[in-house]
């Protein structure tokens, strides 16, 4: 799919949880980010985190000089949780 | 399973490739789970027939008799996951 | 995007050889790359599109068939200026527990709505591209939808693409 986007003359990127996946299809551009299946962009709320997910992508999308190349982001599972669940007290999403 | 392995399968008559598939398939990845979801949903459909409630055997006849072979396949699948989904027990949250 | 974060492992370890095992052929390997299209103009005057297989498509529409034995072949358009509560979730094969508490854990359309105010990216595409990704013919996939949804992309004149596949 991202290889016959990018084939059209269309710079792709795609983020990605699953690195091996990712290894053998070979997309020309993608960003992996050690998270849970299904939250790709991280937390319920947490604006933040979801929009650095993307600025990250982006970011690739712009600089990556060599097709097929895997980019990695700082970030931690864990603590996108800890932070999500804070997130979640304070606008009352969660008691 | 690729298209070609199923089609491999069906022209050897290996029906344990086809039915491990089906397992697969219905148990999300897990082939003891598949089995389950395949007697559960039977199960289900007997639980609504002990009392031999009246049905609409008319529309039954009509839609086996009108509608072609591929249509009904395809039904199947989804009354498995309607019984599946009425039984109460919906294991289908995508964990791997 | 520092060095030592390449050791990040993935949650989920060894998922290609699990599927890879548990449903022959269905993962597409390839030994070949893509030679990198590159950006005609400035991000902050690019219209970006966004491409997701989770799933995701707009109340009312035609649900995707997650009964299909062999998977489903068909994509939505997601008007890019929708909101979360106009759009649900029709796949069973990934977790959506978070995405049923706020869609832009798996589908950021108001971030991506943000950026787009934002000036960070020029705009958005009218349409966002949704599927599920449920194919037991990658080969079938990789002619039809791969295609026709790349098509639809340059269709909108998107002059970028973020993807995520569920």
């Amino acid at each position: 799919m991202q290889r016959a986007i990018e084939r059209k003359g269309i710079p792709t990127v795609s983020i990605t949880v699953a690195r091996d996946v990712t290894q053998h299809c070979q997309p020309p551009r993608a960003l992996f980010v050690p998270f849970m299946m299904g939250h790709h962009f991280g937390v319920p709320f947490h604006r933040e985190l979801q929009q650095r997910i993307i600025l990250a992508a982006l970011d690739h999308l712009v600089m990556a000089r060599r097709s097929g190349e895997i980019e990695t982001i700082p970030v931690t599972w864990a603590q996108a949780r800890r932070e999500g669940k804070a997130i979640e007290q304070a606008i009352g999403q969660r008691d | 399973m690729s298209i070609q392995y199923l089609k491999d399968a069906v022209a050897n008559n290996d029906f344990e490739k086809l039915i491990r598939y089906l397992r697969l398939h219905l148990g999300d990845g897990n082939e003891a789970a598949g089995r389950k979801e395949i007697e559960k949903a039977w199960v289900e459909a007997l639980k609504l027939l002990l009392d031999v409630p009246p049905t609409d055997r008319a529309f039954i006849l009509e839609t086996l008799e009108r509608k072609d072979a591929a249509t009904l396949a395809h039904l199947f699948f989804y009354l498995h996951f309607y019984f599946v989904k009425r039984s109460g027990e919906w294991i289908h949250d995508g964990t791997l | 995007m520092t060095a030592h974060s390449n050791e990040a492992q993935q949650m989920r370890p060894g998922l290609w050889e699990t599927i890879n095992e548990r449903y022959p052929g269905s993962m597409i390997t390839k030994d070949d790359l893509v030679p990198l299209a590159h950006l005609s103009k400035p991000l902050s005057e690019a219209r970006l599109t966004f491409v997701s297989s989770a799933g995701v498509q707009p109340r009312g529409t035609m649900p995707f068939d997650v009964a299909h034995p062999i998977g489903d072949y068909s994509f939505r358009r997601v008007p890019s200026n929708s909101s979360p509560a106009g759009l649900e979730i029709h796949q069973i094969k990934y977790p959506t527990n978070g995405a049923h508490r706020d869609l832009n854990v798996i589908f950021p359309i108001e971030r991506l709505q943000e950026l787009a105010v934002a000036g960070v990216v020029g705009g958005l595409t009218p349409n966002f591209f949704s599927f599920i990704g449920y194919q037991m013919d990658p080969a079938r996939f990789e002619r039809t939808l791969a295609e026709e949804i790349a098509e639809a992309v340059v269709a909108e004149r998107a002059d970028a693409a973020l993807l995520c596949p569920a």
